[in-house]
């Protein structure tokens, strides 16, 4: 069976999803911990643009205020924020990992499979849902676990965590476009408080251990 | 003047006549093309660059040169250079080269035995290379071998999402598909598919990550340095086969993926022969492109190049999945 081509609307969600999944393999793979923030900053700009496109064709001008808010925080604030910390904390490069990065992106592929399988499995057929956006916003949240469970410095599994929220994002925009705009900020609000407590958790590690790599928590048991 | 004019839009060519043109244009193509996309190269490095017709005259010299074989080698030698132009002369067949229609032949294989006529040439000038017994040759042909089988994979997948795409899995059925609308085109799975088999262009064409097509560094050589060994006749072949090659991989690309416009709708001659100069066209674009790319990235070092290959393996295999769910 020959599927017609999908609708613009359909289309659109569909590229753009692919593109933050497609950030988010090239977090797992940057080895410098600036360009894994930069990377960061345009997954949000991509999800930015989603906001953008779903406000655009399902006419829901809450959605502009959505897209302009998550700008202002995931593209400009977040980034510099924890850009700033890693020049005071000059270091450059990212720990090493457990695996290659062919290993990594392999494992991230199967696991990625595993969310698409899982979202094909619900048989979700309906026109005004992209249910490929859907299953690509699920691999976004696996593969950002991924991340932070295969890499092994603090910077990677902040980011891992930030990324995470716009992979929610994604599936939030697609399947629940008129969600009220309060609750959407609510989990901007959340990642606010993420950022914080990561802060945080950032520089008491470096203060402590005088490194990025969370090599040295293991040294804590026994 | 008109009456004439009309006749020749009214001529028609026969299939055979076609499919021989398919080949004349890969054969007498390729090395234009390599020539072009030589001369610019060395325009984007700030060098004059070679003239563009040189590896004409680079084939013909080579065909004057005397034939000269290893000591202790035998006729598989002189065999592979042969085997592998004539697996390039197959190909052009299977692939839309100039009509969007497939031409009796077309349907002999489909884009899997293209892939494999390829793999056999790439095979027998890895055993001629091997039959020669000197290092050099023989580490080209063994890493060539190798970094094939890692392509495969990738390969495989881009046929997958063609296959699911058009539920065929012959060329000319997704240049149709493609050329149907708009929304073919950009739909995701497509899109993952074309860049994948891109990086696969990129790969194989010796460009990126980890080769150098054109130099005489025996760690960046991979394709060039199984061709160390021969000389005269069967070194031109070898030279003319892979700059088909780099012809058969573009016009796959161009004509299948990318850009299938410009091919003749029917088998007046007016309309073939148009295709011809449009096919070379597009080439010398798409050959320009990845010169571009070539000399604005550095080289990996060579282990480093399952990252790439992994990159472009994940772009085949989301190209399949996120056709497979919802049908992007």
């Amino acid at each position: 069976m020959v599927h017609p081509a999908p609708s613009t609307f359909t289309g659109a969600a569909d590229v753009i999803s692919v593109l933050v999944l497609l950030s988010e393999f090239a977090m797992l793979r940057a080895p410098l911990l600036r360009s894994q923030i930069r990377l960061y900053a345009f997954q949000s700009l991509v999800v930015t643009a989603l906001a953008i496109v779903v406000a655009a064709s399902q006419h829901i001008g809450e959605l502009y205020v959505l897209a302009a808010l998550s700008f202002l925080l995931k593209v400009v604030i977040v980034p510099a924020i924890v850009l700033r910390f890693l020049s005071r904390a000059e270091v450059d490069l990212a720990g090493s990992s457990a695996f290659g990065v062919a290993t990594m992106t392999l494992i991230a592929i199967a696991v990625s499979v595993f969310g698409f399988f899982s979202i094909g499995a619900l048989h979700l057929r309906s026109t005004a849902l992209p249910s490929t956006a859907l299953a690509v916003s699920v691999a976004v949240v696996l593969v950002a676990f991924v991340l932070i469970v295969l890499r092994s410095d603090v910077v990677s599994q902040a980011v891992g965590f930030f990324s995470l929220e716009n992979g929610v994002s994604v599936a939030s925009l697609v399947v629940a476009s008129g969600l009220p705009l309060i609750v959407d900020v609510a989990f901007l609000f959340d990642l606010l408080v993420a950022v914080v407590v990561f802060g945080v958790l950032m520089r008491v590690h470096h203060g402590r251990t005088k490194t990025l790599s969370t090599e040295p928590l293991d040294q804590l048991k026994g | 003047m008109d009456a004439r004019r009309s006749r020749l839009h009214q001529a028609q060519l026969a299939p055979a006549a076609i499919q021989v043109l398919q080949d004349l244009t890969i054969v007498f193509g390729a090395p234009l093309i390599s020539g072009v996309v030589a001369h610019i190269e060395g325009r984007l490095q700030g060098r004059r660059g070679p003239r563009i017709l040189q590896p004409y005259y680079d084939l013909s010299k080579l065909f004057r040169k005397e034939t000269l074989v290893p000591e202790g080698s035998s006729w598989v030698f002189l065999v592979g250079p042969i085997v592998a132009f004539a697996c390039y002369l197959i190909v052009p067949l299977l692939i839309p080269v100039l009509t969007t229609y497939g031409l009796p032949l077309g349907y002999m294989g489909d884009i899997l035995g293209g892939g494999f006529v390829l793999a056999l040439a790439g095979f027998a000038v890895a055993v001629a290379a091997a039959e020669s017994g000197a290092p050099y040759a023989q580490l080209g042909a063994s890493r060539a071998m190798t970094f094939g089988a890692l392509i495969e994979p990738t390969i495989l997948f881009v046929v997958f999402a063609v296959g699911i795409i058009t539920a065929t899995d012959l060329p000319y059925a997704l240049a149709a598909t493609v050329r149907s609308s708009a929304g073919q085109i950009v739909r995701p799975a497509h899109v993952l598919a074309a860049v994948a088999f891109f990086l696969v262009v990129l790969a194989d064409t010796g460009r990126i990550p980890v080769e150098t097509h054109s130099g005489t560094i025996e760690l960046g050589m991979i394709d060039e340095a199984r061709t160390l060994e021969h000389s005269g006749a069967p070194f031109a072949l070898l030279k003319w086969g892979s700059a088909m090659k780099q012809l058969i991989l573009y016009t796959i690309l161009i004509d299948v993926f990318v850009a299938p416009w410009g091919l003749a709708g029917s088998a007046g001659v007016g309309s073939v022969l148009l295709a011809i100069p449009a096919l070379l066209g597009k080439a010398v674009i798409l050959g320009c492109v990845f010169a571009v790319i070539d000399n604005s990235f550095s080289k990996l070092r060579l282990f480093k190049i399952t990252e790439f290959l992994a990159a472009a393996f994940l772009l085949a295999a989301l190209a399949v999945l996120v056709y497979y769910v919802g049908g992007g």
